[in-house]
């Protein structure tokens, strides 16, 4: 036997609604009776039974304005309703649908027929409430996804802005949903004052592709923020990726490390489309994926090969996720590289660039884009960025400043390991230098490059002078550096009290044929040449710079106040 | 339904006098649609109680209501009225075997 | 999308056949497809002949085969790439993984 309903029996006839209460009950359901429509409706609100009986003809209120009253008061719930009739005018059972019968029973009753027809109906009034349930809960579900979802963006937000990315030389669009389909935007101030800029987009869409966002902006701002160099960086976070994430999840990356100072760029392409280089002059360099993403070769198999390209002032690289080039119309046509590249070509004015491209997406998919990213870095002059100071995370306590250090770094780890971060970190435990840190770090990496390149490699930097020479400049660097063996690079540091400040000196010497100030010529030969900053930076940025004097190497200086 | 058989017999019965009632009204005030109306509702339990002819009779009363065809009205109303009086001795008699 | 595994008579080749689009919704078919059979195969085929898409999240499963096929020592070869196929090959360097044809 089917469940116990409650059920209304419509019917103005009395000998009917008798007779049918009565079959009714006998099938073990509850019978609620009324005389006319306006009855029914009155009682189907004060008891909510499940199902009708209606009869379709009734003074008062007909069956049909009952039903239509009693189905809006029902709302969602499916109340089925059965109309009583004897009318075999096709356009009266019509006119029963159309107020929202569900089913008839024809007069004279069948006791058999008029069981399964309730079964049925209790049938589908059951599924209904079964769909209705889910639906609420599919919602409800719905609800705490897009909660959680709105939580974990914004502690993303923190993790991944915690950057430069509002610095006046970055532009990017970034839509909402495609942090949640795996794309990244990185960029943070290295202590030397130059950029390390990241977009990234990890496979899979959703959560999981999210996730292993965070690890990687982590590894990204922490050792970009101790001076590791780009190489250093990338290593870190492929090892990690390739740690921690299962196999098949992985992210297909550009990375920039962009120098103000120098005026060149690093990048390494890892799966990502085509970015692009474009010159103020109208020249473009596609910056080619030449690499695995991140995340899928083993550490020792990892390359960390990267090219560098020499900048000028408004230069500008742009970077894009797939979702730009997957962009669809409603033809279902792909935005693709060739509608990109005509929208570079018919630029023709660079910084309007960035909004063209915007435009064009929108107008060839009719719009907003839901996933995609693009980024624009350009080429400004030092002086506009206006860097935070570097945080530290101790206590503040003061240390002892007065010790004398001399490092060596040899031939097989100047091929492996950079020094800078290590003398870095030792040399920021001293309070008074912080505020110098920047500085500090800009001047040791000059020093630093110059003894390697060339006293450790000899490199000759009158290659430099334009952007082929520059290009093979880099080519021989990388060369002569993998097949290194010998040579030297020498640190000593010393650190003296001052009244109640201090002093830092460093020098810096290497294997090679002593310093030679020509190859950091005091004066840049030309100010658009693409050597000859280095020294003037370190003169520039250094309390004292010298060389003779009978020591090898170059001597600079750097003192603070108390209280500094 | 052993028990309410009676009962249900004694409220047709009722049922079908008032019912008469209002089809002679009906049909002397020549109101179509309360004729049909009342012919359709008294087909109804006529053919749930069992009485065919009765039923068929109204149908008939029921379509000229529709139609507002009314000259058959009287004709039809009075046949009905002679077949309730055989339907209403026939239940009377089968009320007669539930009465203890 | 249809996925269909066919080894070779001898059993050392697996052919793994992709028809249509190969994205994420093709996940659960493409790991049954070779690991649901009753050979080891010492070497892999994925015929994309009528592969009319490929995203990232198949790149992902090329890797995964890779794993279950020995990761480094894999021997796997992406057959009839169309260009699109080809170009997304390209960009991320799968061919330092697979023999690309």
């Amino acid at each position: 036997m089917a469940e116990r309903l409650s059920i209304l029996i419509a019917e103005d006839n009395a000998a009917d609604r008798m007779l049918l209460s009565t079959i009714v009950s006998r099938q073990g359901h509850r019978v609620l009776t009324a005389s006319n429509g306006l009855e029914a409706v009155a009682l189907f609100e004060q008891e909510r039974p499940q199902l009708v009986l209606m009869d379709a003809l009734m003074p008062i209120m007909d069956g049909f304005e009952a039903a239509r009253r009693i189905k809006q008061v029902a709302g969602e719930e499916l109340v089925p309703i059965i109309f009583l009739t004897s009318l075999t005018e096709g356009e009266a059972l019509v006119r029963c649908l159309e107020a929202g019968g569900d089913d008839f029973l024809a007069k004279p009753y069948n006791r058999v027929i008029l069981e399964a027809k309730i079964k049925a109906m209790d049938r589908l009034r059951r599924l209904q409430d079964t769909v209705l349930q889910q639906r609420d809960l599919i919602a409800m579900h719905n609800e705490h996804l897009l909660t959680e979802q709105r939580v974990a963006k914004a502690v993303f937000d923190k993790v991944t802005h915690s950057g430069c990315l509002d610095a006046p030389n970055i532009r990017y669009l970034q839509s909402p949903y495609a942090v949640f389909n795996g794309d990244l935007l990185l960029a943070a101030f290295k202590p030397s004052g130059g950029m390390h800029v990241l977009l990234g987009d990890f496979t899979g869409h959703g959560l999981p592709a999210a996730i292993g966002a965070m690890p990687l902006a982590e590894v990204f701002y922490g050792m970009t923020a101790k001076g590791y160099s780009l190489a250093e960086v990338l290593r870190e976070i492929n090892a990690k990726l390739k740690r921690i994430l299962p196999v098949g999840v992985f992210c297909c990356a550009t990375v920039l490390n962009i120098s103000f100072q120098r005026q060149v760029v690093e990048v390494w392409n890892g799966g990502l489309p085509d970015g692009y280089l474009l010159r103020g002059s109208g020249e473009r360099l596609p910056l080619v994926s030449r690499h695995l993403p991140l995340g899928v070769l083993e550490p020792a198999a990892f390359n960390d090969k990267y090219e560098v390209y020499p900048l000028a002032l408004g230069d500008r690289v742009f970077l894009l996720s797939d979702g730009v080039l997957e962009t669809c119309n409603k033809l279902g046509e792909l935005f693709g590289e060739e509608r990109l590249l005509e929208v570079i070509a018919a630029n023709r004015h660079l910084p309007a660039l960035f909004t063209e491209i915007q435009q064009a997406l929108t107008h060839f998919s009719g719009e907003q884009q839901d996933d995609v990213s693009l980024l624009e870095v350009s080429l400004v002059d030092d002086a506009e960025l206006s860097r935070p100071p570097l945080a530290f995370a101790d206590n503040g306590q003061s240390h002892s400043l007065d010790w004398s250090a001399s490092f060596e770094f040899r031939g097989e780890t100047l091929r492996h390991f950079n020094p800078l971060p290590f003398l870095l970190q030792l040399l920021l435990e001293v309070q008074g230098l912080r505020p110098q840190g920047g500085a500090l770090f800009s001047v040791l990496a000059e020093l630093y490059s110059n003894a390697l390149e060339h006293g450790v490699l000899g490199l000759d930097s009158a290659l430099k002078a334009n952007a082929e020479g520059f290009a093979e400049y880099y080519r021989q660097r990388s060369v002569r550096l993998a097949a290194l063996t010998d040579g030297f690079v020498r640190f000593h540091l010393q650190l003296l009290p001052e009244g109640a400040g201090g002093r830092l000196i460093v020098r810096v010497e290497d294997s090679g044929s002593g310093f030679d100030p020509q190859q950091v010529p005091v004066e840049p030969r030309d100010a658009h040449s693409l050597s000859g900053r280095g020294l003037a930076l370190v003169r520039q940025l250094s309390e004292r710079c010298s060389w003779g004097d009978g020591e090898p190497g170059v001597r600079v200086e750097f003192s603070w106040l108390p209280g500094a | 339904m052993e028990d309410e058989y009676p009962v249900l017999l004694d409220t047709f019965l009722i049922d079908s006098e008032e019912r008469l009632l209002v089809l002679r009204q009906a049909e002397q005030a020549a109101d179509a649609q309360s004729l049909r109306l009342a012919a359709h509702s008294f087909k109804g339990s006529c053919s749930n109680m069992g009485a065919p002819m009765l039923a068929g009779l109204c149908k008939q009363l029921e379509e000229a209501g529709r139609r507002e065809q009314l000259e058959q009205a009287p004709e039809l109303v009075e046949q009905i009225e002679r077949e309730f009086a055989i339907v209403r001795i026939l239940l009377k008699s089968e009320r007669q075997r539930y009465r203890h | 999308m249809a996925i269909t595994s066919l080894p070779s008579s001898d059993g050392q080749e697996l052919t793994i056949l992709i028809q249509g689009r190969f994205d994420f919704g093709a996940h659960q078919e493409f790991r049954n497809a070779y690991e649901r059979v009753n050979s080891t195969p010492q070497r892999y085929v994925v015929d994309l002949k009528d592969t009319t898409y490929l995203d990232s999240s198949a790149l992902g499963m090329l890797l995964l085969l890779r794993d279950h096929a020995g990761g480094d020592s894999a021997q796997i070869r992406l057959l009839n790439c169309n260009p699109d196929v080809r170009k997304i090959l390209a960009i991320s360097n799968f061919e330092q993984l697979f023999k690309i044809a």
